[in-house]
């Protein structure tokens, strides 16, 4: 198990990336505070040692898109509409960049993660095959689908390399 | 081109709320088992549960020590009622097998009194009294697991009782109360009854269940004459019917009692002639 120092170092570092994702795939605030707290549970009881700061950080995008897919996926979530769903809230979006959030937002769940690491956190294609525990050509096919997507929304969608 | 993609990600923060609600999640959840703090709220609720748990079994015990009767008093007019007396000498239930019987129970207020008390009150009350004046018999029978109890119960009950014509006092064994309270009768009336079945095996609970002690005592005078009558031609007879009257009880009834009993008897006798 980890310290409490640990946990908080993890919190501040990973903080914002861990909410990244949630935004990507959740839609309100309370589920976002349970992956939070699912996500940093799991790192302080998970006790095998991290190569690398890069290891840890790929962990978290891991565990916290399971997270995400877990809550998503559970019974009560399938059946229920959260209330605030039903208010809009433009706020959580910020204004300058809106467009590109809510094109990304609007993608069908299995590209999101894929774009978001791709052009945010700016990992390579093979990576993110290793990050999803999928094979490199799949991962570029869903990002060039992605990419075809985006364009009808977006002017300018940056290209794959 | 790229930037602006990273910037439109940068705009996203965890918010500061959130960061501190997952820490106070993770503290309280993880480390704070570990931490003294929460030792010492462990302690007291432990503590505590002894301590209930201690409070449970002796609050229990006391329920069962108090208010479990250990003896019964059966009183018979034609009301018929029961009152349990625990080992305290309190009366702790008083119950009427009969709707005059419960009448009784509920206008009497003896519960927690001591069963000698009670029972002055008892026999004070306006409706006893009413049911004595008119030549009502009343039979009292102690019975009790405690041999030592219920003698000592029924020595204060006759001496209680000392000086009324119409009142009998029995003892009898807890076995025969237990199958009494089955056919729905106190224990006074059950005693008679199996007199009575002892002289006519064809009478049956039920047919008793509603009579008076004064009926069922004018039935057994009634049969016991016939057998009387029966034993003077057959001259053989006599000793079975004293037997029969000899086991038809542990009724112990003291000198007063079966002198009381046999003039009771008399004038049952006599009454139901006059009827």
């Amino acid at each position: 198990m980890r310290s409490e120092e640990e946990a908080r170092r993890a919190i501040g570092l990973y903080g914002d990336t861990v909410r990244r994702i949630c935004m990507v795939h959740l839609k309100n605030y309370a589920d976002t505070e349970d992956v939070f707290q699912t996500v940093f549970l799991k790192y302080v009881l998970h006790s095998a040692p991290f190569d690398s700061d890069e290891h840890e950080k790929a962990w978290i995008i891991r565990v916290t898109i399971n997270a995400c897919r877990d809550l998503l996926k559970s019974f009560f979530h399938s059946r229920t509409v959260p209330l605030d769903s039903l208010i809009e809230k433009p706020g959580e979006i910020p204004e300058d960049h809106r467009e590109i959030l809510e094109a990304v937002l609007s993608l069908p769940a299995k590209y999101k993660d894929a774009v978001y690491l791709y052009y945010f956190e700016g990992y390579s294609a093979s990576e993110i095959g290793s990050i999803l525990k999928k094979n490199v050509n799949t991962v570029y096919t869903l990002l060039n689908r992605a990419r075809h997507l985006l364009k009808n929304r977006l002017e300018e969608v940056p290209d794959i390399e | 081109m790229n930037d602006k993609w990273k910037n439109a990600f940068n705009e996203i923060h965890a918010e500061p709320e959130l960061k501190q609600s997952t820490m106070d999640y993770l503290s309280d959840r993880v480390y704070s088992r570990r931490g003294r703090e929460k030792k010492k709220i462990f302690t007291v609720p432990r503590f505590a549960a002894a301590a209930a748990c201690l409070a449970a079994v002796l609050l229990f015990g006391g329920y069962r020590l108090y208010f479990i009767p250990t003896a019964f008093i059966s009183v018979d007019i034609n009301p018929s009622l029961e009152l349990g007396i625990n080992r305290f000498d309190r009366i702790v239930s008083v119950e009427g097998y009969n709707d005059d019987g419960q009448a009784l129970a509920d206008s009497l207020n003896i519960r927690f009194m001591n069963y000698q008390d009670a029972l002055e009150q008892l026999l004070e009350e306006d409706t006893v009294e009413e049911l004595l004046s008119q030549d009502g018999v009343m039979s009292l029978t102690v019975a009790g697991d405690n041999d030592a109890q219920s003698s000592e119960i029924l020595e204060h009950v006759e001496s209680c009782v000392d000086g009324q014509q119409n009142i009998h006092c029995h003892s009898g064994n807890s076995e025969e109360m237990h199958s009494a309270h089955e056919s729905g009768m106190s224990f006074g009336k059950y005693e008679a009854f199996l007199r009575l079945q002892e002289l006519d095996p064809s009478i049956t609970a039920d047919d008793v269940k509603n009579l008076s002690m004064h009926e069922i005592f004018d039935l057994i005078e009634e049969y016991s004459e016939d057998q009387n009558n029966v034993d003077d031609t057959s001259s053989s007879g006599t000793g079975s019917q004293s037997g029969q009257n000899n086991s038809s009880g542990d009724s112990s009834c003291t000198g007063t009692g079966s002198g009381a009993d046999s003039a009771a008897h008399e004038r049952h006798h006599g009454s139901r002639h006059d009827r």
